[in-house]
């Protein structure tokens, strides 16, 4: 299931590796290595995914991201930025992207984004109206109720949108900022493993008892729930 | 010195000019005074001629021309004229009616008179007796003349002193304005050739030089203030990045020099930790000095202070227990609305709760609470740890101002400092307190701004 991915991005060795690793999941990647030539390529909405980066050549990618949207292009943008702050996340989120990744980043974490933004626009049909399943775990987004194997489990609000982000996201690698920016929204650093121990929590819930755990450890990326 | 002289020439036309003016002012009124006082003479002897014939007649009127023949000065002009205009008495010289306009009244005109070479400018009164003849009297202006003569070489070598003294004072001032200048110059040259420590001379006489003197100083000393900070902050960056960096090092060749494929992979994923770990440290730095420098501000929206607070204490309750403290919270019962920056001061907050938790779990409960009030919000965490003593709070705050360097896992010591600049952007600010026992950390958010704002 190869998906077209555009990627603009000016760096040329940067261009390269990503495009090496996306193409080794089994993903066609389009380079272009200036916001204009990249816009060009971009409207005509062909693409499943973008990857941009923020300061190119010509045309920066804020702009580029803007003209995109004007243009009612919804096409998924993912942003690549060396600019780290707090304040330039927000920008990049409030300009139109759907996630914003900052340089330097290991490759793990840019493909497990990548796969949940490809995931995201898969699914945009009433996600909220389908009944989630992972395995014998069952999950009702409209009442909020999880059962495993026909046993409800208990569980806070906030691990339940824990746990139905991971449902969401099923086999594929979640990372723990994408967890803290798409379960908590925020968007600094922690420098705890605050979310390593919610995920523990979880995970103590939903495999305590069962043979077969769902909730995995990647390790060097994050988590997948799996069956 | 081309500015010295311009100086110099400015000043000196300038006193031309207004010694031009006034001498002017004096040449004009002198010759108006003159002619006046001319003017009013010939105009009483012709009255005191004309009542001599009233009076006496005829020939009281002939006498009184002969005794102002006589007697008169030099510069008087007297005659009687036939009513054909030939002299009957008199002194004038020319043909009277040649170069007189025969009707009565008041004249200027040249005329000779006896004993002169050359005709000169009068002032004359004509006045037609009944018999037809004309009696004519009146005042040469020559003495005026001379006076004017006198009084214009005067005035032109005034004005030529004046011109060379106003030179003069222009080169001495110019000379003055010079050289205070040039003080103040030579220290900013001096400044710039990297010597902060240049004050410029200031002197008792509080003058606009003085002035500009204590206002270069006073930046000169938020500059030396400023870059102070700057050069400790760089240095302690610099510090603090040498452990990050040399446990890189050793985990990078500690992977080279593995043979165990297994080992290799673990060391190399040290690397990668501790790269991120330093990372982490910059964004940090950039973090606050981009909250420092306010450009945050164009995100400010409104949000609920104590919903974000609830949050975070939910949010980093778990890892308080794991660590085996316990962190309470009391909700607000109403919202406590903040114009702020949202994100960012999830952050300060987040970065307290997780300092109390790394320095004081030991001590059990750690309270997170907010207390909204007139003038401002107050978000405190207080911890039972071990505190800190008041004599050091100061460089628990700073930049790198980790208090146990030994504790090289977790934190670069930089948490406090940006939640302080984080408060800054508020335009609030961070206090540490006792907390009898432990540490009390409290963001002071001020409400007076956010009004001011979404007004």
């Amino acid at each position: 299931m190869g998906r077209k991915i555009l990627l603009i991005e000016d760096d040329r060795e940067t261009a390269s590796y990503l495009t090496k690793g996306l193409n080794q999941e089994g993903h066609s990647v389009e380079q272009a290595t200036n916001g204009q030539d990249g816009l060009f390529r971009a409207t005509d909405g062909s693409f499943d995914l973008i990857i941009l980066d923020r300061m190119l050549p010509v045309l920066d990618g804020l702009s580029v991201l803007k003209a995109l949207r004007a243009a009612r292009i919804d096409t998924p943008v993912l942003i690549l930025s060396a600019l780290a702050s707090v304040g330039d996340r927000i920008e990049g989120l409030e300009c139109g992207s759907d996630d914003y990744l900052v340089k330097p980043f290991s490759f793990a974490e840019l493909l497990a984004r990548v796969n949940a933004l490809l995931r995201r626009r898969e699914s945009r049909v009433d996600p909220a109206e389908h009944r989630l399943t992972v395995g014998d775990l069952e999950i009702d987004p409209l009442s909020r109720s999880v059962r495993r194997a026909g046993k409800k489990l208990d569980l806070k609000p906030r691990e339940y949108l824990l746990l139905e982000y991971f449902a969401r996201n099923e086999g594929r690698v979640v990372t723990r900022t994408m967890l803290l920016e798409q379960v908590w929204d925020y968007h600094f650093d922690p420098g705890t493993n605050v979310i390593d121990v919610h995920v523990s929590r979880l995970r103590r819930k939903l495999d305590e008892g069962f043979e077969k755990p769902l909730l995995h450890t990647v390790r060097g990326a994050g988590y997948m729930l799996a069956a | 010195m081309p500015t010295t002289l311009r100086i110099a020439l400015l000043a000196g036309l300038l006193a031309l000019l207004s010694n031009l003016a006034v001498i002017g002012f004096i040449y004009f009124r002198t010759h108006d005074e003159a002619a006046a006082t001319v003017h009013q003479q010939v105009l009483e002897q012709g009255k005191v001629l004309a009542d001599v014939y009233r009076s006496g007649g005829k020939p009281a009127l002939d006498d009184a021309v002969e005794d102002t023949m006589t007697y008169a000065d030099p510069q008087a002009a007297i005659a009687l004229l036939a009513p054909d205009g030939r002299q009957i008495i008199g002194n004038l010289e020319t043909a009277p009616a040649t170069v007189l306009p025969m009707q009565e009244g008041y004249h200027n005109v040249l005329i000779r008179l006896r004993g002169q070479t050359t005709p000169r400018e009068a002032a004359l009164v004509i006045h037609r007796l009944p018999n037809g003849q004309w009696v004519i009297s009146g005042r040469l202006a020559g003495e005026g003349f001379a006076i004017r003569e006198t009084l214009e070489r005067s005035l032109l070598i005034a004005l030529v002193v004046a011109g060379l003294l106003g030179l003069l004072c222009g080169v001495i001032t110019a000379r003055y304005v010079g050289s205070r200048i040039t003080a103040i110059a030579a220290v900013t040259n001096r400044i710039s050739a990297r010597d902060l420590s240049q004050r410029v001379p200031v002197t008792r006489a509080g003058d606009p030089f003085d002035r500009l003197g204590t206002q270069i100083n006073a930046m000169l000393d938020r500059i030396s203030a400023l870059m102070e900070e700057l050069r400790l902050l760089t240095d302690s960056l610099a510090h603090d990045l040498r452990s990050p960096v040399s446990r890189l090092r050793s985990a990078a060749h500690a992977a080279t020099v593995a043979s165990d494929p297994k080992e290799q992979e673990e060391q190399l994923g040290s690397v990668i930790r501790q790269a991120d770990a330093l990372m982490r440290i910059l964004t940090t730095v950039l973090e606050i000095s981009r909250s420092e420098a306010l450009t945050s501000r164009k995100q400010f929206s409104w949000f609920d202070v104590g919903e974000l607070s609830a949050e975070l204490a939910e949010m980093y309750d778990p890892l308080a227990e794991e660590r085996g403290a316990s962190l309470e919270f009391d909700r607000p019962c109403r919202p406590i609305p903040l114009f702020g920056h949202r994100q960012l001061l999830a952050q300060a907050v987040s970065n307290l709760i997780e300092n109390a938790i790394r320095y004081g779990s030991t001590g059990g409960t750690i309270k997170v609470n907010v207390e909204p009030g007139g003038r401002q919000i107050r978000v405190e965490v207080g911890d039972r740890g071990p505190g800190i003593p008041a004599d050091r709070r100061d460089e628990a705050r700073r930049r790198f101002g980790r208090l146990d360097s030994s504790r090289s896992d977790e934190g670069a010591g930089l948490g406090l400092a940006l939640a302080e600049a984080i408060a800054h952007l508020h335009q609030g600010k961070l206090t540490l307190a006792d907390n009898e026992p432990g540490l009390l950390t409290v963001l002071e958010l001020p409400i007076h701004s956010q009004q001011s704002r979404a007004a």
